[in-house]
């Protein structure tokens, strides 16, 4: 039996994690939005600022659960813990951006080409974890509770023993994000099934 | 375990299985130069195909595989309740409409077909075919579906050339991988797309073994090769011992083999630390070019052709070796017994993925 | 002060989007691509590349060259300076 041990839920406005609401955009701030919570929370990897807003909010929602979920990082040799990521408009933010770069007379940008695949975000999750495990990213129309927990069930059968699952739409200053980890540890979990990931996706967290 | 059948390609080389197999065993290159196509309006080497539409190819093709993959099945198994299509590929129709890479062209599929479960596609760099094959069979051997069809498709635009180029990925020659002169890939396009079923009685030619395999990532950069193979590594490990499979069984690795320098020399290690040095091994960019998300469909699908025709097609563009550790690279075509098949994929985002495909 | 250094300090934190630096902390004999350096990678080499053609209009069509060239500011000066005498 699988339980979802920990998440977070990012959108134009806030950054939740396990329900409770951590940042909330300042939009005077000077800041991306990405970069606000970076900064608040405090978070070092200089490399976050190369990174494009898919593989951005991938990293602030892994780290968060990590964070808030010691075991995440620590109990898995590090080739089970699978990730399981979706969204339904791929890397277009970016394929834009790169579109843009070589429009006119300018040359196409190396550093922008290279995160015109949606699943250099799961690149980027496990070079910071050295995590070897499983890698999925599928496009699907709509954030579906149906596939993760199909998926989960054939990487279990792999010998993958946690997942870091996720859906990751990020288009033209839309921002829809919410990751959750995945184990067999009934103690801190809400069991994973389709009512209660759809729950979890669409709760809204009170704002105060 | 699942059977797998009912392969399909369509290239510069052809539009069915057959004469991409034809083409193959007389070693002839679907790459040519074509005028202009180059960032700066230079000609280039692609493995193109110069007589497709230039308007919706990709969804084109999508339905162009399938009519064929429904000629060599029973064709009730295609709007079957317990069918799931997977398409693998990494920039879909950006060509034709970049805010809409893959839901619309999928929705056509499904609304041409009559496909009863909404399409899943599979965009996972050049791992995406090896890695949609694999979920294809897992879903069928976990009974979640009885069916599934894979098809993979990848066409090439200027956003793809113009990429490759900017990373000084792309050779000035048709591509030769492993080879000691090998600088850089070819980027190709086209379809490829296979059936896994629980039941060899859909197939109307007899169908093979897909032992699934495992996906890894190399933590270690996100767009270039480890140096240590340790991903590729990894995942051929856990495809061998989780389907009970010893290295000598083993008749022939289709490998990745992009002939780019540091991804052929990260195979060679891996391969190396692998113990499988003295395997016949090939890659077949020479011959269909790097068609990224339908390069596992199109090499999985030859692979097969391969094995149907026991024959081991020679690796296109090699000639010296060119990798640190020693590999057995098919210099001359070969009749032989294939009993079992190894195929791997490696690709940016660090991922890895193989596959056993095995006679019956 | 050189200018043409100074400002591909100021061009490179721009271009490989080093946001938490500043051109005070890159030393005209810096290795670029040291970890004591900027310890930047090969994507930002070939990024280093554009940045070449777009404010100084030079091409670079081997890579390789890059790698010398591109070893620190003193380098890269010296380079441009070469390349437009």
């Amino acid at each position: 039996m699988n339980f979802v041990t920990g998440y977070c839920r990012l959108n134009e406005d806030f950054c939740a994690v396990n329900g409770e609401v951590i940042s909330r955009r300042d939009v005077d701030s000077e800041d991306s939005w990405f970069k606000q919570i970076y900064k608040e929370q405090e978070f070092v990897y200089p490399k976050f600022y190369k990174m494009d807003l898919l593989s951005q909010a991938g990293f602030l929602g892994a780290e968060l659960i990590k964070r808030a979920n010691l075991r995440v990082a620590g109990s898995y040799p590090d080739d089970e813990i699978a990730m399981i990521f979706a969204n339904s408009s791929s890397s277009t933010d970016t394929d834009m951006r790169f579109l843009r770069s070589y429009e006119g007379n300018s040359s196409p940008s190396p550093s922008l080409f290279v995160y015109t695949l949606p699943n250099i975000v799961l690149g980027e999750i496990a070079i910071l974890n050295k995590w070897y495990g499983e890698n999925m990213f599928a496009i699907l129309p709509n954030f579906e509770p149906g596939f993760y927990i199909n998926y989960l069930n054939i990487t279990k059968s792999g010998g993958s023993k946690a997942a870091l699952c996720g859906w990751l739409e990020i288009l033209e200053g839309k921002v829809d994000v919410f990751l959750f980890f995945v184990e067999e540890n009934e103690e801190t979990g809400t069991p994973l099934n389709a009512e209660n990931l759809a729950s979890l996706f669409n709760h809204k967290p009170s704002i105060n | 375990m699942s059977y797998i059948g009912a392969e399909v390609i369509i290239s510069p080389l052809g539009d069915t299985a057959e004469e991409n197999w034809n083409a193959l065993a007389q070693n002839r290159s679907g790459i040519s130069f074509v005028e202009g196509a180059g960032y700066t309006g230079e000609g280039m080497y692609l493995a193109k195909m110069l007589a497709l539409n230039t308007t919706r190819r990709f969804k084109n093709l999508l339905i162009q595989a399938l009519t064929k993959v429904s000629e060599l099945i029973d064709s009730q198994i295609i709007t079957s309740t317990r069918t799931i299509v997977i398409i693998s590929s990494t920039k879909g129709a950006l060509d034709t409409d970049i805010k809409d890479q893959f839901a619309g062209p999928a929705a056509a599929l499904s609304r041409h077909f009559k496909l009863a479960n909404q399409p899943i596609t599979v965009s996972n760099a050049c791992i995406s075919g090896v890695l949609a094959i694999n979920t294809a069979g897992k879903l069928v051997e976990a009974g979640i579906y009885e069916h599934a069809i894979v098809i993979g498709c990848d066409v090439i635009s200027d956003f793809v050339v113009n990429g490759f180029q900017s990373l000084f990925a792309v050779s000035d020659k048709p591509c030769a991988p492993f080879d000691n002169a090998r600088n850089g890939i070819t980027l190709g396009e086209g379809c490829g797309a296979v059936v896994l079923s629980t039941s060899k009685d859909i197939f109307k030619e007899t169908p093979f073994q897909l032992l699934a395999g495992a996906s890894a990532n190399d933590a270690n950069h996100i767009s270039g090769p480890s140096r240590t193979g340790e991903g590729l590594f990894r995942s051929v490990i856990k495809t061998l011992t989780s389907n009970k499979i010893d290295t000598a069984e083993i008749d022939f690795i289709c490998a990745h083999g992009t002939a780019t320098i540091y991804n052929d020399e990260m195979e060679s290690i891996a391969f190396d630390r692998l113990s499988m040095s003295n395997i016949p091994l090939s890659s077949l960019k020479g011959y269909f070019g790097h068609t990224l998300g339908a390069a596992g469909l199109i090499e999985t699908a030859t692979s097969i052709q391969m094995m149907r025709n026991s024959e081991l097609v020679k690796s296109l563009g090699y000639s010296e070796k060119g990798t640190s550790k020693p590999l057995n690279i098919i210099t001359v075509n070969e009749k032989r017994r294939l009993s079992a098949v190894l195929k791997t994929a490696s690709g940016f985002g660090g991922g890895n993925a193989s596959l056993l495909i095995r006679s019956i | 002060m050189d200018t043409l250094k100074e400002d591909l300090k100021k061009q490179i934190i721009e271009q490989l989007n080093l946001e938490d630096i500043t051109p005070a902390d890159i030393s005209d004999d810096n290795l670029l691509f040291n970890e004591e350096g900027l310890n930047l990678d090969s994507i930002d080499a070939l990024e280093l590349i554009v940045l070449l053609e777009k404010y100084h209009g030079i091409q670079v069509t081997n890579p390789d060259e890059g790698k010398v060239a591109f070893r620190s500011i003193n380098s890269m000066a010296e380079y441009i300076r070469k390349r437009k005498s």
